[in-house]
């Protein structure tokens, strides 16, 4: 035949919209939070941000090079996940880490369940909990203009009042935080525009921060907090409800695609949310809740498919009164409603409890270590109790006054058997070990004598700096009444002079360090050797 | 109160304006005429005429075989040169009654199938509308008179004709609106007056304002015929939710229209039924858009059944200057068969030949579904597309009835919107055939 033309079934004509230019709108709608993450945490943000990005796109070519398969980099949803990563880590995690969670979303997450469309829960996410698991201290720590500090949300956690957070600073952003995450308001700038764009619809997001809010208003009143509006606005714009609630829980993949399953989502994701934040462990509860919700999608999705078009309507035709609105369709969602409530309820009580059943066996543990560390640094005490005037942000001023910046992390008594004083046992933390932070124990007499020294943590060179922790360096602290330690390299003559380390000084310098701020600080207290009067002069 | 309209649909590009304004002109075949003898649904018409005889226009040459069947007639005068299987719009081969034209037109006597309307009783009206071959003209080619005869006459309420022509690019409905609406307007009558409590509805997309106001202004003074303005998105014609958008009222696959209380005809087909029973002509012409940015002179054709398409395309002013046009579409872009020949008749149900220069669903590769849900947002079904078509892939077709599958219209919809271009509704379209099949065996 002379022409023949391309056939193909209908519909003929297409949209313009495809995957690239609804991951396009999402990009563009996280530059305000990106571009405000960086302004926020300088340097680092920037680093981190274009890591991850990087690192994901190029893990998505290699997964999909070695597989064989279409290379689908293109698609931008590799530039996506690594966008909203970067954006849920923590300015001060390393570099490594960022790429170790690139690796993780991509590969693991996304690509083992067959890539794009088919993977169970949220990339990005999925890669903030695993590393939130594996590296807790460096995913939680935030630094902000230089000082390690907590995040607005843990303040208000830990201290309960309302007082101590600046719920402007919250909505703008100026806290401390995960790259993306702090500023609420760049983030709703973003989220407008994609329900502009029509990328993303309301419900999700809206019933979510609908659910959380109420749920965070009754235990506001429960708790005698009152209508307290502040508490609420810090809640809402603290963590990363926003960031959740309209970036990532509104994941087309990981949410239901059914209009009544996005409600249903929407409700578990604010109950959990709610739950993780009052009743869990970490003041954040935003991650934990999405992934989990993800896992709950097929369930909710086969519990509420729509009804069709005319559904049962040949029933009403017949005349049955069941047919159109029939009573098994509203029957069925309060069932699945319910049912998935009751699951969600179990399962974010459970996971917030965990912490607390594991709670009281974890701190014994570490209690009865502590005291076996005490013991061996004040082998005459029977019984230790905690310092009651112990004052961190005193000790902190004392320490910088005389020159340290070692920090005072606590302060025990050590009690003879009959309950008398007789000194007290220091932990200090230095951080200027060769390798990071080094912690130590030490017991210092009421009159000043150094009873011993035990260390808690330390990470040095093995065979250096290591040597530290040997009776023979350790002791040379033991049974000593003098005001401050200084070390030497031409063998110790006198009580104040320690033999340093061989080949490594600088651990030496920082356990001497260490203990001088020690002892200094117990001087203050009126343990010293340098005669400042004993509140307490009466036990001497 | 807001615009009559239902849940879903989508707004693609209406391209109406390229042949909106042109007034239909009437094309007069210069070849043979082919007719396949399945333009409608239900069993193919039995041939009356044999190789040799000559035949004039409105000549009835192929008789209906069974109760949903219908008769065909000729559209030229001629001599009957084969009867062979020719290929037809939707690509298949279909047994035909091949007419060599003689030219002269030469018609039978019309004005002998006329009657007196008003000594009429309601089945011989239907005879005459099941005798003039009339078959629903928006594409499913439904015979006319089966529709008109449901099981409980008492029960239909409304006789609605779909002026919504809500498929982009068609223009031939408004056409017959603007130029013929006393036509629409007296068909209608004579439907209506086939029951004791039917009401008319004329049911018009609100982009087409001239033919509102035109139709409203004749059926002012008429009580029992209102005109509806629906919202203009597609697939606002789509019987079910013509209906729905109408009356309220629901229609599911398990039922007819009737079942509701209401009987949908196209535009063309009320036409058709007004010519047949007071003008005495059986159905042998439709009005055809011949559209697309491949054609030179976008227009509409009055075209006699049977014509051959590419001499629809050349009284078009032919394809642009050195355009060959990578896809021809016989109807809509929506839900219109891809031709891949012009070597074809334009049947009873072809309302538009659509040239496009570029085809621009071949670009497109399928990716791998988001799950974005915005195949469930348009489906006017109210199912879910993408979950069907992953089902439909699979082959399970238990989980395919379970998940109202047999609900799809294949609309399109779903296709449209899809960002990853996946192929929906031809994944649905296709299960759905093979169940059919398979529950008619």
């Amino acid at each position: 035949m002379e022409n023949t033309f391309k056939i193909s079934s209908s519909p003929h004509v297409r949209d313009k919209r495809s995957t690239q230019s609804i991951m396009l709108d999402v990009i563009i709608a996280l530059l305000p939070a990106t571009i405000f993450g960086i302004i926020n945490f300088e340097l680092n943000a920037m680093i981190l941000i274009l890591t991850c990005v990087v690192a994901c796109v190029l893990f998505e070519w290699l997964y999909e090079k070695m597989m064989h398969k279409k290379v689908t980099i293109s698609d931008l949803s590799a530039v996506v996940t690594g966008l909203l990563l970067a954006l849920n880590l923590s300015p001060d995690v390393p570099v490594w880490m960022a790429i170790l969670g690139s690796a993780f979303a991509i590969l693991i997450v996304k690509q083992l369940f067959g890539g794009l469309g088919y993977n169970f829960m949220n990339p990005a996410l999925g890669a903030r909990c695993f590393l939130l698991i594996s590296f807790a201290g460096r995913m939680t720590s935030f630094s902000y203009d230089g000082v390690t500090t907590a995040t607005p949300l843990a303040v208000l956690k830990n201290t309960g009042d309302v007082a101590n957070v600046n719920v402007l600073h919250m909505f703008l952003g100026n806290i401390p935080g995960t790259i993306g995450e702090t500023s609420a308001v760049c983030l709703l700038v973003g989220a407008a525009y994609l329900l502009i764009r029509r990328v993303i619809k309301p419900v999700i997001p809206f019933v979510y921060i609908g659910t959380f809010a109420v749920l965070i208003m009754i235990y506001a009143l429960a708790s005698g907090r009152g209508f307290d509006l502040t508490y609420l606005a810090a809640h809402l714009c603290g963590g990363g409800l926003m960031l959740g609630a309209f970036f990532m829980a509104t994941d087309y993949v990981t949410s239901p695609i059914t209009p009544k399953g996005k409600v249903v989502f929407g409700m578990i994701l604010g109950l959990l949310t709610f739950c993780f934040r009052i009743y869990g462990g970490s003041a954040e509860g935003v991650s934990y809740a999405i992934i989990f919700s993800n896992l709950l999608v097929p369930l909710i999705e086969r519990w509420t498919q729509p009804k069709s078009f005319g559904e049962g309507a040949e029933l009403a035709a017949q005349g049955d009164p069941s047919g159109t609105k029939s009573k098994m369709d509203t029957k069925s969602i309060v069932v699945a409603t319910i049912a998935i409530l009751i699951i969600t309820i179990i399962a974010g009580f459970a996971l917030a409890y965990v912490y607390k059943i594991t709670k009281k066996p974890i701190s014994e543990a570490e209690q009865a270590a502590k005291e076996e560390a005490y013991k061996t640094v004040f082998a005459d005490a029977d019984s230790f109790e905690s310092y009651a005037d112990f004052d961190a942000d005193a000790a902190a001023k004392i320490l910088k006054d005389a020159g340290f910046n070692d920090d005072i992390d606590e302060v025990v008594t050590a009690k003879s058997s009959d309950g008398s004083v007789l000194g007290y046992v220091v932990t200090v933390t230095s951080h200027e070990a060769y390798s990071g932070d080094l912690q130590l124990a030490m017991g210092v007499a009421d009159d000043g004598t150094t009873k011993g020294i035990s260390f808690l943590s330390l990470a040095e060179t093995a065979g250096l700096g290591m040597e530290a922790d040997t009776d023979s360096f350790k002791s040379q602290f033991a049974d000593k009444n003098v005001s401050q330690f200084k070390y030497t390299k031409s063998g110790a003559t006198v009580d104040e002079e320690i033999d340093a380390l061989s080949g490594a000084t600088i651990t030496t310098n920082a356990v001497t360090n260490a203990v001088n701020a020690g002892l200094t600080y117990v001087q203050s207290i009126g343990g010293g050797s340098e005669g400042t009067t004993a509140d307490n002069g009466g036990d001497k | 109160m807001g615009l009559l309209t239902f849940l879903g649909g989508i707004h693609p590009y209406e391209g109406k304006e390229l042949s909106m304004e042109k007034p239909v002109k009437e094309y007069l075949p210069k070849g043979d005429c082919v007719y396949p003898l399945s333009q409608h649904i239900g069993a193919p018409a039995t041939p009356i005429v044999k190789k040799g005889d000559r035949v004039l226009v409105g000549q009835k040459i192929a008789e209906a075989s069974g109760f949903v069947s219908a008769n065909i007639h000729s559209s030229i005068s001629g001599k009957v040169k084969a009867i062979e299987p020719r290929y037809v719009p939707g690509g298949s081969k279909v047994e035909s009654i091949v007419v060599e034209n003689d030219g002269q037109f030469e018609e039978i006597d019309f004005a002998a199938n006329v009657k007196d309307l008003s000594t009429l009783y309601r089945e011989d009206v239907k005879d005459i509308i099941k005798e003039a071959g009339i078959v629903g003209m928006g594409g499913a080619g439904f015979p006319a008179n089966v529709k008109l005869s449901p099981k409980n006459e008492d029960a239909i309420d409304y006789i609605i004709v779909n002026g919504a022509e809500c498929e982009p690019y068609l223009t031939s409905d408004y056409r017959r609106m603007m130029e013929e609406p006393d036509k629409i307007v007296l068909g209608l009558e004579i439907c209506i007056n086939l029951f004791d409590h039917a009401k008319g509805i004329i049911a018009i997309e609100d982009n087409k304002p001239e033919a509102i106001a035109l139709l409203s202004e004749k059926v002012k003074d008429n009580d029992k015929i209102e005109v509806h303005v629906m919202k203009t998105k597609y697939p606002q014609g789509a019987e079910r939710q013509l209906i729905y958008a109408n009356t309220g009222r629901y229609v599911n696959s398990k039922m007819l229209p009737a079942d509701a209380g209401c009987i949908v005809h196209n535009v063309d087909t009320i036409a058709s039924i007004y010519e047949a029973v007071v003008e005495g002509r059986p159905l042998y012409s439709r009005i055809v858009t011949v559209t697309g940015d491949a054609i030179e002179n976008p227009c509409n054709l009055l075209v006699r059944c049977g014509t051959n398409c590419q001499e629809l395309i050349e009284a078009a002013g032919g394809f642009k200057d050195g355009v060959v046009p990578e896809k021809i579409i016989a109807g809509g872009p929506m839900m219109g068969k891809a031709m891949f020949s012009l070597d074809v008749p334009a049947v009873k149900g072809t309302s538009a030949l659509l040239c496009m220069t570029h085809d621009e669903v071949a670009d497109l590769e399928p990716s791998n579904c988001i799950r974005c849900g915005r195949c469930v947002d348009v489906c006017p079904g109210r199912i879910v597309p993408s979950h069907l078509a992953d089902l439909a892939e699979h082959g399970d077709t238990d989980g395919f009835l379970k998940y109202n599958g047999m609900e799809c219209c294949e609309c399109g919809c779903c296709s449209y919107v899809c960002p990853a271009k996946r192929h929906l509704t031809q994944t649905i379209a296709g299960t759905r055939k093979t169940i059919l099949a398979s529950k008619k065996k």
